[in-house]
């Protein structure tokens, strides 16, 4: 296995459930304790009520392709093989939304409106990177 | 009325040879805007007591960038300060160096930008992200957050990317006419669309230059203006407005509070968009470019893509936009430039590319992630 050079998260206290539930293929994302908001970056307190209470919440998995993108100019050489790939911003089903990449499928196939799923890439032994790959219905 | 409508002029304009300038650096290319602006101005150096900069791409000293050049120009200010909201930075020190000036904090403010981005190695190919970082999937760099935008504007609203080269096609058009512009050699829609993908959908002709330049703008108030050796230009609206959630504003990509701007802006100025007889919209990327029509209210939401057809918005045509060549082909000062352009349009002093009879401009710049915007009305004195 060849190392892997692309960029990896930092865990923290503050992320670690997020890159731990991925490990266990589950895609988790911190719901507000008082107001309910489920928030997006990972962030200590809650952007619209400012509360510290919150807990990790297991989400679907399911979303659509908001917006999509094709990179084929290389701006980190750790990309170099994977040029061009693509990024999506995911629209998540309970309401977030984030960017990654839409797998199994060509670059050209992929459109704003898809509907995706999460899948998961362990990278390394650390650390595992949640993808999405195309869902019918 | 708003109490700071016309109540504040642009008196001097400078800026430093744009390009590649072998062997500048920031501090040295902003030290040559100063002192042409200052020129233009009739102005001597010890009647600035106001020195506002945004610190280059290549300057070490980053945010500390206004004791640098406050040093080496030897100006030892009642009023500074640096800001880095990238292509929101010149607009937004323009508005404070209005607001220093009638607050009585300053008299005669020189705002200044400097960077040796093309020849000192900046790629602008940063990740965003505050914790961990969006590169994680592969996401980075400036022309990326444009990409998501035109993507998503493309899929709602059938925009095309040959819509999106007529805007290249203007700038360059403009840049053609303008001796000092960097890249001069006219393009076509085809040229646009046969060039290579950066970020699909965007192609390298959506994209604007990386330069070395520097630019500076010295500020009063009107009424010192009246003395002062230049046709008047008057700053006769304001507005900025910035949208820090990426991820959790569901329309961050469309740039909503570019529409506060400009709003605002149009509101202390007390004009609209039919007012406007020329327009120097902040283009780091083309897609940038079709929002400033749909937020300025020069068309309808996602009706951008055919307003740009046709010539409408090259010199001649109804809205004529980035008459020097905008970020696109004249330099990449981020937008500082487009606020000269706007003054010396008001002057009236552009020659074979001046708006006849232009007697208000819309200037507007945007920054960062999408993040930050603000538009200012100049109009002729």
């Amino acid at each position: 296995m060849t190392e892997y050079t692309k960029p990896l998260p930092t865990i923290t206290d503050e992320n670690r459930e997020f890159w731990e539930g991925a490990k266990r293929g589950r895609l988790r994302m911190q719901k507000c304790g008082d107001c309910g908001h489920i928030r997006y970056p990972i962030s200590h307190v809650c952007p619209k009520c400012l509360s510290y209470n919150f807990n990790w919440t297991d989400l679907s998995g399911r979303g659509e392709v908001f917006s999509y993108i094709v990179f084929h100019q290389l701006y980190n050489k750790a990309f170099e093989k994977d040029i061009p790939y693509n990024v999506a911003l995911v629209q998540l089903e309970e309401g977030p939304r984030m960017y990654s990449n839409v797998v199994g499928v060509d670059n050209d196939a992929v459109k704003v409106g898809d509907k995706v799923e999460v899948t998961f890439d362990p990278v390394t032994p650390e650390v595992t990177i949640p993808r999405f790959k195309p869902r019918n219905g | 009325m708003h109490p700071l409508r016309d109540k504040t002029a642009i008196i001097g304009v400078g800026a430093s040879p744009q390009g590649k300038i072998p062997g500048s650096t920031a501090l040295s290319l902003g030290v040559e805007a100063f002192k042409r602006a200052l020129d233009d101005s009739g102005l001597k150096k010890e009647q600035i007591d106001g020195l506002l900069t945004m610190p280059g791409t290549t300057a070490p000293e980053a945010a500390l960038n206004y004791l640098r050049l406050g040093e080496t120009l030897g100006i030892n200010p009642r009023y500074t300060g640096s800001k880095i909201m990238g292509g929101g930075t010149a607009g937004a020190l323009l508005h404070e160096a209005a607001l220093a000036v009638n607050a009585g904090m300053a008299n005669y403010v020189a705002c200044v930008f400097g960077d040796s981005a093309a020849t000192g190695g900046s790629r602008f190919s940063r990740a965003s992200g505050w914790g961990d970082s969006y590169a994680i999937w592969g996401f980075m760099a400036a022309c990326a957050n444009s990409a998501i935008t035109a993507s998503r504007h493309m899929a709602l609203y059938g925009t095309t990317s040959r819509q999106l080269g007529e805007i290249a096609v203007a700038c360059r058009k403009h840049a053609s006419m303008n001796p000092n512009a960097v890249m001069r050699k006219p393009i076509t829609i085809e040229d646009h669309q046969n060039s290579r993908w950066i970020v699909k959908p965007l192609h390298l002709l959506d994209c604007c230059l990386i330069s070395d330049g520097g630019v500076c703008v010295i500020v009063t108030t009107a009424e010192r203006a009246k003395d002062c050796k230049q046709p008047l230009v008057l700053i006769s609206g304001m507005g900025q407005a910035y949208t820090t959630e990426n991820m959790e504003r569901e329309d961050w990509w469309y740039v909503p509070h570019q529409k506060l701007a400009v709003g605002d802006a149009y509101k202390m100025a007390g004009v609209g968009p039919r007012d406007i007889d020329v327009a120097q919209l902040y283009d780091n990327f083309t897609s940038s470019v079709l929002l400033w029509f749909e937020h300025g209210g020069f068309c309808k939401v996602g009706e951008s893509g055919p307003f740009v057809e046709g010539g409408r918005i090259q010199l001649g045509g109804e809205l004529p936009i980035n008459t020097a060549g905008g970020n696109h082909s004249e330099s990449y000062m981020e937008g500082w430039l487009h606020i000269v352009e706007g003054a010396r349009q008001m002057r009236g002093e552009c020659g074979v590319r001046q708006v006849e009879g232009a007697e208000v401009c819309l200037v507007t710049g945007r920054g960062q992630a999408l993040n930050c915007s603000n538009a200012t009305i100049l109009r002729k004195g």
